[in-house]
C-alpha cells in the first residue's frame, strides 16, 4: 500500500477483482486483476479457508507468467544455482498449487536478504502499514531479488526455501486461493513490468461471474466508512493465521460527502456469514441490519472511478460558504495534506464593525454576525488602518509581511485567507470574469502573472460545457477506445459527434464519439480564431505551436503570441477578427480627458490598452473613455522642416529612436504613427509634430482627392508644347523653341557680315550662327540676321522668330506681296487657276498647308524630305506667319513641282484620290475650311499616306499651323486621325459644327487668325480680301469657298464638287 | 512559386483619353493598376505583353469607357510548405520577421531550433546559438512557409526554420 499506485487503488476503492470498466486504462485493468491485493490484502492472505475459485484461465496465465519470470531470471543469472533454485521453485509452485506461502516466502526472501530470518515472526505484529507495503514492496523487490540474493549469498536463500516449504506445508490453502494469490500478485506486476499482454485478456472476461465472491453492502455510520474499513483491515491482520481468520476477500467504501453510497461499506465474501463474522462487534457498522447484496451486473459500476476534481494551487474556485461570500471568487493557495481542505484567498467583505459589533455583542458566539438580511458589505481588500480605527483590539498581526488576524480571520496582503473544505468550493464551471480576476491581480504584487493563462486555464478547463463542436471542425479523439482517431465532424447532436475519419486505418469511415474524449485539432499554420473561454476571445491568428491541447498562435492584430486551449479555437476564414470593443476599434483615437488623447493599441475582451500622447500605455475600460475622436482626413500639420504632413504620409522621427512610420492620426501637435518594424503597442508610436520629418508624402494626394488626374488626361495635349501653343492665346507662343534655330541666315552687320550660316541656338537677343564658310560658331545679334530660304536662298523678310501669330497676320500679306515667289503668290495664282478649274482644288491649294499635306504625302522624295522639317518647325512652333511663310517657301521650293504636277494633273489626281475616298467629298466640303480642308484633304487625298497625313493632322504638329491649331481642340485630331474619311463622312456639316466652335471658342480670334493666316498667307487672295477680324478672317480664308463654315459648307462643297 | 497566369481585368478609361491610341492607354493603365499588386493569394509581379482588349463600353452615368482586358502575367504565390529565402527585417524575443520580396514572414521562437536562443544583450539583439548562427536584421535565412494569410493588399506568412537545411 505504500506504492502510489496502490494507494490510488485504495482511494478509488476498486479492489474488486473483475471490475475493470470499459474505457479504463491499463492501470485499471491491472488493479482489477490484482483483485484483493489492496488494503485488505493481509486479511486475504491470512484467510486460508475460503479462497474463491479463480477462473482457470487466469490461473494458467499466472502460471505462465511465473514461468516466464523464472526464465527471465535464468537468462539473467545464467547457471547460478540459485537461479535454478528459483526456477525450480517456480515450477514447483506452478505444479503444486498447494504451496501457499509463496508470497510470504518471497517477502521473507527479500527481507532475508537484508534482515535476519526471524523477522518472519513479526508477521503477526505487523501493523497496517507493514501489511500495506508488504505486497508492493515485495513485488518491487522481487524483481531485483536475483541480484540481491546473489550478493547476499546462496546459503541464505536455501535456508529461506526450506523455511518457505515448511510454511507452505503448514499453511494449507486451497487451490483456488492459491490461484487467486497468484493472480493477484502477478496480475499486478504484469502491467508494471510492461509485458503489454494485458490487453490480450478481453475485459469482458474480467467481469464478475457467479463464481466470484459476492459483494454485500453493509450499513454503517455516515462519515465513518473509511474508519470501518480500516478496522476491518486491522481485524484481518490480527486474525491472520489464526483459526478464525476472516472469510472476506475485500472490503471497501464509496463514501464521500457527495456520494450516493455514503453510509455503506461493501464487503466481498463468498458467504454472507463471512461478512457477519468479519464485522461482528465492530464499531459504527451495523451488520445486523439488512445486508444489501450487490447484483453482479452492478458490481463494475460500484467501482467506477469518478475523477475527483483536482485542485491546483492558483486555480480559481467559487465559495459556497460562508454565505457572506457565497459565489465569490477565490484562488486556491494550497491544498492541505489530507486533500480535504484547501487554503484559499478571497477578497473579504468587511465592514469593520459597522454592523458586526452590535450584533457580536448580542450574540457572543458570533454566529449571527452576518445577518442574511440586508446587503452584504462590498468586496474590498482588507485595510489595516480601517480595522484599527474601528476595532483596534480585534486586530493583531505582522505589518512587515502584511499578515493580519482580525476578528479571528486571517488576512494576507489584503486578502482573506482561509482553509475551506473542498466540498464547500465550487470547482467546476467557475468561469471567472476578467473583472474579478483583475481585482485579485491588483492586490497581489505578482498579480499580473497570477491572472495569466495558467491559472485561468486550470479553472476553465473543467467547464467542458462550453466546448462546442461544429460540423467541419477537425477533431481528434484523445481518450477512450477510439483514441488517436482524427476526423472531420459531420454532425453534432448533443454530446455525440459524428466523425468522418480522415486519417489512419479507419479513414473513410464514419464513427460516432461522445464529446468527452474529443479535442479539436489544428496544425501549425492554420488560421484560427479564439471563440470562447479565454480572455483572448475573438483574437484571430495563425497557429505556430501545438502541445497537447494547448495551442500557441500569433495574432494577426498585434503579432503577439498567445496560448489558448484548442477547445477555444475554431478555424477561421475571416481575416481581421477582433479589433473592436463596442464603438472603439483598434487604432482609434480617443479622448481620455480634456488634455489627453490616446490611440488604442490593443483590445481585450473588456478593456483596452491605449497609448497616450505622452507615449505611455495604460489599460482603460471603455467607460473611462470620454469620447472617440473621429479620424480627420484633412488634418494637416507641418513637420520640423515645415513641410506639410498629412495622414498616411511616412515620417521619420528626428532624433530619438529614429522610428519611421505612417501617420495614422494627427492631433494638435502630436502624430500617432504606425510602423511595421516593431510589435510594441501594435507598432504605434507617438511623436511631436515638430519632431518628425516627412519621408514621403502619399503620392499625388491632389489627384486622389479630386477625381481623375487631369495632368495625365489627354496624351495628345501633353505630347508637345504645340498643342497648347497652337490653341493658346498670344502670349503663349513665346514659349517654345525659337523658330530661328536651324534657319539659314546671312549676317547683316559686323565682322561676319554677309556670311551665310545656320542658326544653332538663340537667346532673347542673340543667335549663335554656325557659319557655312568657316566651321565656326559666332554670336550675332538677332537683329543683324537676315533669314534666308535654305534652298532658294531668298530672303525672308520680317522673319520674327517669336512673334505671336496674331501679329503675323498683318505681316504676311506684305510678305506675300513682296515676295511673289513665296507663292503664296505663285501658288495662289495657281490655286486660283485651280480654283477656277476646280474650286475644290483651289481650296486645298489656297489652304496652303492643307494643300501641301496631300501634296507631300503624294509628292514622294522631295516632299518627304521636307516634311519632317516642316513638321518639326511647324509643330514646335505653332501657327504663325512663319508657318505660313515657311509653308510658302517649302511650298515654293518643293511644292512648286508638286504643284505643278498637282496643278497639271495631280489636281485631278489628288482629286481622284479624294474622289475615290468618299472623304473627298468631305474634303471638298472641307475647302471652306481652307486649312481645314487641308486636313481632310491631306488625310483623304494621300490616303495611302494617310498615316502621315493623318498623324500630322492628328497628333504631330507637323501638319501645319492650322492643323496644329486644329489639333488643339482634339476632336479634330480624333476624327481626322483615324479616318479622314470618317471625318468627312459625318458630312461637313457635322464636322464644321463642332470644330469651328471648338476652335473659336478656345482660341481668341487672334490665335485663330494666325492659324488661318498661315493657311491664308499663301493665298494672298485669301489674305488680301479679308484682312478682317479674327473669326471672320478665318472664314475669309475660306472665302474661296464662300460663306461661313458650318451651314454653308456642305452646300458649298456640293456644288463645287459638281463643278468638278 | 512563380506562375504565368492568364488574368482578366476591367479597365476604365476617362473620356479624355479616347482617341487613336486608346489601346495603348488601356494597357498602360493596366500596368499601372495591376503590376506589383497583391490579389489575396498571390502577387502580380509583371504583366507579359499579350493582351486581348475588348471593345470599350461607355458606362452610363460617368462617361468612362470600360474595357475588359485579358493579359498574361507572371505571378508569385507563396505556398504552405514552400521553402524560400528571405532577409530578416527585424528580430524580437518572440521571433523574427523576414521579407521575401513583398512577402513578410514571421518566424516564431517556437519554430526556431531550440539551440538558437534569443540574446537580448547582443547589439543589436539577435537570435543566436552562440556559435556561427546569428539571426538579426539583414541576415539571410531560408525558411519554410507553414501558413499564409491574406491582408488587404499584402500577404503574410508564418515560417519555420526548425528543420534540416533551414536556417
Amino acid at each position: 500500500m505504500s506504492d502510489p499506485r496502490q494507494r490510488d487503488d485504495s482511494e478509488d476503492e476498486d479492489d474488486f477483482n473483475p471490475a475493470p470498466e470499459v474505457g479504463s486504462d491499463v492501470e485499471d485493468q491491472a488493479d482489477g486483476n490484482d483483485d484483493d491485493d489492496d488494503q485488505d490484502d493481509s486479511p486475504r492472505r491470512e484467510n486460508k479457508r475460503q479462497s474463491p475459485a479463480r477462473s482457470p484461465a487466469g490461473d494458467d496465465h499466472d502460471g505462465e507468467d511465473d514461468e516466464g519470470e523464472g526464465e527471465g531470471e535464468d537468462v539473467n543469472g545464467n547457471a547460478h544455482d540459485e537461479d535454478d533454485d528459483e526456477e525450480e521453485e517456480d515450477e514447483e509452485e506452478d505444479e503444486d498449487e498447494e504451496i501457499q506461502g509463496h508470497r510470504r516466502k518471497r517477502r521473507r526472501d527479500q527481507r532475508n536478504a537484508f534482515i535476519d530470518i526471524e523477522a518472519e515472526v513479526d508477521d503477526e505484529e505487523e501493523g497496517e502499514d507493514d501489511d500495506e507495503d508488504a505486497e508492493e514492496a515485495e513485488g518491487f523487490i522481487d524483481r531485483e531479488e536475483v541480484g540481491e540474493a546473489d550478493l547476499v549469498g546462496r546459503e541464505d536463500d536455501t535456508r529461506h526455501r526450506e523455511l518457505d516449504r515448511r510454511r507452505d506445508a503448514e499453511e494449507t490453502f486451497d487451490a483456488e486461493k492459491q490461484a487467486e494469490i497468484y493472480q493477484k500478485r502477478y496480475g499486478a506486476r504484469r502491467p508494471a513490468r510492461g509485458m503489454g499482454d494485458s490487453g490480450v485478456v478481453p475485459q469482458r472476461l474480467l467481469l464478475p461471474s457467479v463464481d466470484d465472491p459476492s459483494i454485500w453492502g453493509v450499513r454503517c455510520k455516515e462519515g465513518k466508512e473509511r474508519e470501518v474499513v480500516f478496522s476491518i483491515m486491522k481485524r484481518v491482520d490480527e486474525r491472520m493465521g489464526t483459526k478464525d481468520e476472516l472469510g472476506i476477500t475485500a472490503a471497501f467504501e464509496r463514501g464521500g460527502p457527495n456520494s450516493v453510497m455514503k453510509g455503506l461499506i461493501y464487503v466481498e465474501a463468498q458467504r454472507q456469514n463471512d461478512v457477519l463474522s468479519a464485522l461482528d462487534g465492530m464499531l459504527n457498522v451495523y451488520p445486523r441490519t439488512k445486508l444489501l447484496l450487490v447484483d453482479i451486473k452492478e458490481m463494475p459500476d460500484l467501482l467506477r472511478v469518478q475523477k475527483t476534481p483536482t485542485l491546483e494551487p492558483g486555480s480559481w474556485v467559487r465559495l459556497k460558504r460562508p454565505p457572506k461570500h457565497a459565489g465569490d471568487l477565490a484562488q486556491v493557495l494550497d491544498i492541505t495534506q489530507s486533500g480535504l481542505e484547501a487554503r484559499v484567498r478571497f477578497i473579504p467583505r468587511l465592514d469593520y464593525g459597522m454592523r458586526d459589533d452590535p450584533l457580536a455583542a448580542m450574540t457572543p458566539d458570533g454566529k449571527r454576525k452576518r445577518p442574511l438580511v440586508g446587503p452584504r458589505p462590498p468586496q474590498k481588500l482588507f485595510s489595516e488602518v480601517e480595522a484599527r480605527k474601528k476595532n483596534p483590539r480585534a486586530i493583531s498581526g505582522n505589518p512587515t509581511s502584511n499578515t493580519w488576524i482580525y476578528n479571528g480571520d486571517e488576512f494576507e496582503n489584503g486578502f482573506q485567507v482561509k482553509d475551506i473544505k473542498i466540498q464547500l468550493l465550487t470547482v467546476k464551471d467557475v468561469n471567472p470574469s476578467l473583472e474579478e480576476v483583475t481585482k485579485f491581480a491588483s492586490g497581489g504584487e505578482d498579480g499580473v502573472e497570477n491572472i495569466d493563462l495558467k491559472s485561468l486555464a486550470a479553472s476553465l478547463k473543467d467547464s467542458s460545457a462550453s466546448v462546442t463542436y461544429l460540423p467541419g471542425d477537425v477533431i481528434e479523439v484523445y481518450d477512450g477506445e477510439q483514441r488517436g482517431v482524427v476526423g472531420r465532424a459531420t454532425n453534432v447532436q448533443g454530446d455525440i459527434v459524428t466523425l468522418d475519419v480522415t486519417e489512419g486505418d479507419l479513414a473513410g469511415q464514419t464513427i460516432e464519439v461522445p464529446t468527452k474524449g474529443l479535442r479539436k485539432r489544428f496544425r501549425p499554420g492554420d488560421h484560427v480564431k479564439v471563440i470562447g473561454g479565454s480572455r483572448y476571445r475573438d483574437e484571430v491568428g495563425m497557429v505556430v505551436k501545438i502541445s497537447e491541447d494547448r495551442v500557441t498562435l500569433l495574432t494577426d492584430q498585434s503579432t503577439t503570441e498567445i496560448t489558448v486551449f484548442s477547445k477555444d479555437l475554431r478555424e477561421a476564414s475571416d481575416i481581421g477578427g477582433q479589433g473592436s470593443l463596442g464603438q472603439y476599434e483598434m487604432l482609434d483615437l480617443i479622448q481620455l480627458d480634456p488634455t489627453t488623447v490616446a490611440c488604442i493599441v490593443k483590445i481585450d475582451r473588456e478593456s483596452m490598452v491605449v497609448l497616450d500622447q505622452n507615449g505611455d500605455t495604460r489599460q482603460v475600460m471603455p467607460s473611462q473613455i470620454a469620447n472617440k475622436l473621429p479620424r480627420r482626413k484633412l488634418a494637416v500639420a507641418a513637420d520640423r522642416n515645415g513641410s506639410e504632413i498629412r495622414l498616411d504620409d511616412v515620417v521619420k522621427e528626428y532624433g530619438g529612436m529614429g522610428r519611421q512610420g505612417k501617420i495614422v492620426h494627427i492631433h494638435r501637435t502630436w502624430v500617432f504613427c504606425h510602423t511595421n518594424t516593431t510589435n510594441e503597442n501594435a507598432g504605434i508610436f507617438v511623436s511631436k509634430v515638430s519632431n518628425v520629418s516627412t519621408i514621403s508624402a502619399k503620392g499625388g494626394r491632389s489627384q486622389h482627392s479630386s477625381g481623375p488626374d487631369l495632368t495625365k488626361m489627354n496624351p495628345a495635349l501633353s505630347m508637345g508644347p504645340k498643342g497648347g501653343a497652337g490653341m493658346a492665346p498670344p502670349p503663349k507662343p513665346i514659349i517654345g523653341r525659337d523658330r530661328l534655330v536651324g534657319q539659314t541666315v546671312t549676317i547683316r552687320k559686323g565682322g561676319y557680315k554677309g556670311l551665310l550660316g545656320r542658326v544653332k541656338e538663340t537667346s532673347d537677343t542673340h543667335a549663335r550662327v554656325e557659319l557655312h564658310t568657316k566651321s565656326k560658331v559666332v554670336n550675332v545679334l538677332k537683329g543683324d540676321l537676315i533669314v534666308k530660304d535654305a534652298i532658294t536662298g531668298r530672303e525672308l523678310k520680317n522673319y520674327d522668330s517669336r512673334r505671336p501669330p496674331g501679329m503675323g497676320a498683318p505681316g504676311r500679306p506684305g510678305e506675300g506681296r513682296t515676295v511673289p515667289d513665296w507663292n503664296g503668290g505663285s501658288r495662289t495664282p495657281m490655286a486660283s487657276s485651280m480654283s477656277n478649274r476646280t474650286p475644290a482644288w483651289k481650296t486645298p491649294s489656297g489652304a496652303g498647308n492643307g494643300g501641301r499635306t496631300p501634296a507631300w504625302s503624294k509628292g514622294g522624295g522631295d516632299f518627304g524630305g521636307r516634311t519632317p522639317a516642316w513638321a518639326g518647325a511647324d509643330g514646335s512652333r505653332t501657327v504663325n506667319p512663319y508657318d505660313g511663310s515657311r509653308t510658302a517657301y517649302g511650298g515654293s521650293g518643293s511644292r512648286t513641282p508638286a504643284w505643278n504636277s498637282g496643278s497639271k494633273t495631280p489636281a485631278p489626281d489628288s482629286f481622284s484620290h479624294g474622289s475615290k475616298t468618299p472623304a473627298y467629298g468631305g474634303s471638298g466640303a472641307s475647302d471652306p475650311w481652307s486649312s481645314g480642308s487641308k486636313t481632310p484633304y491631306g488625310a483623304a487625298a494621300p490616303t495611302p499616306g494617310a498615316s502621315g497625313g493623318g498623324d500630322t493632322w492628328g497628333y504631330t504638329p507637323g501638319a501645319s499651323g492650322s492643323s496644329g491649331a486644329y489639333d488643339a481642340p482634339t476632336p479634330g485630331a480624333l476624327l481626322g486621325a483615324p479616318t479622314p474619311g470618317a471625318m468627312n463622312a459625318p458630312t461637313p456639316g457635322a464636322y464644321n459644327a463642332p470644330t469651328p466652335g471648338a476652335m473659336n471658342a478656345p482660341t481668341p480670334g487672334a490665335g485663330w487668325q494666325g492659324g488661318w493666316g498661315a493657311a491664308d498667307a499663301p493665298t494672298p487672295a485669301g489674305g488680301a480680301p479679308t484682312p478682317a477680324a479674327s473669326g471672320s478672317f478665318a472664314y475669309a480664308v475660306n472665302a474661296p469657298t464662300p460663306g461661313a463654315w458650318s451651314a454653308e459648307t456642305p452646300a458649298a462643297s456640293g456644288p463645287r464638287y459638281e463643278d468638278d | 512559386m512563380f506562375f504565368v497566369y492568364t488574368l482578366e481585368r476591367r479597365v476604365t478609361l476617362h473620356p479624355s483619353f479616347f482617341g487613336k491610341n486608346m489601346h495603348e492607354l488601356v494597357t498602360r493603365k493596366l500596368l499601372d493598376d495591376v503590376e506589383g499588386t497583391c490579389t489575396g493569394s498571390y502577387y502580380i509581379i509583371t504583366i507579359m505583353d499579350s493582351f486581348l482588349i475588348s471593345e470599350g463600353k461607355i458606362l452610363p452615368g460617368s462617361g468612362l469607357a470600360e474595357f475588359t482586358v485579358e493579359y498574361k502575367a507572371v505571378i508569385w504565390r507563396p505556398f504552405k510548405g514552400e521553402t524560400i529565402d528571405a532577409v530578416v527585417a527585424s528580430a524580437n524575443q518572440h521571433g523574427f520577421f523576414a521579407e521575401a520580396g513583398p512577402l513578410r514572414i514571421f518566424v516564431s521562437g517556437h519554430l526556431i531550433p531550440s539551440e538558437v536562443k534569443w540574446d537580448p544583450n547582443a547589439t543589436p539583439p539577435e537570435w543566436t546559438d552562440g556559435d556561427d548562427t546569428h539571426i538579426k536584421a539583414g541576415t539571410h535565412v531560408r525558411t519554410k512557409i507553414i501558413g499564409t494569410r491574406a491582408d488587404i493588399g499584402e500577404l503574410w506568412a508564418i515560417g519555420s526554420i526548425k528543420e534540416d537545411y533551414l536556417g
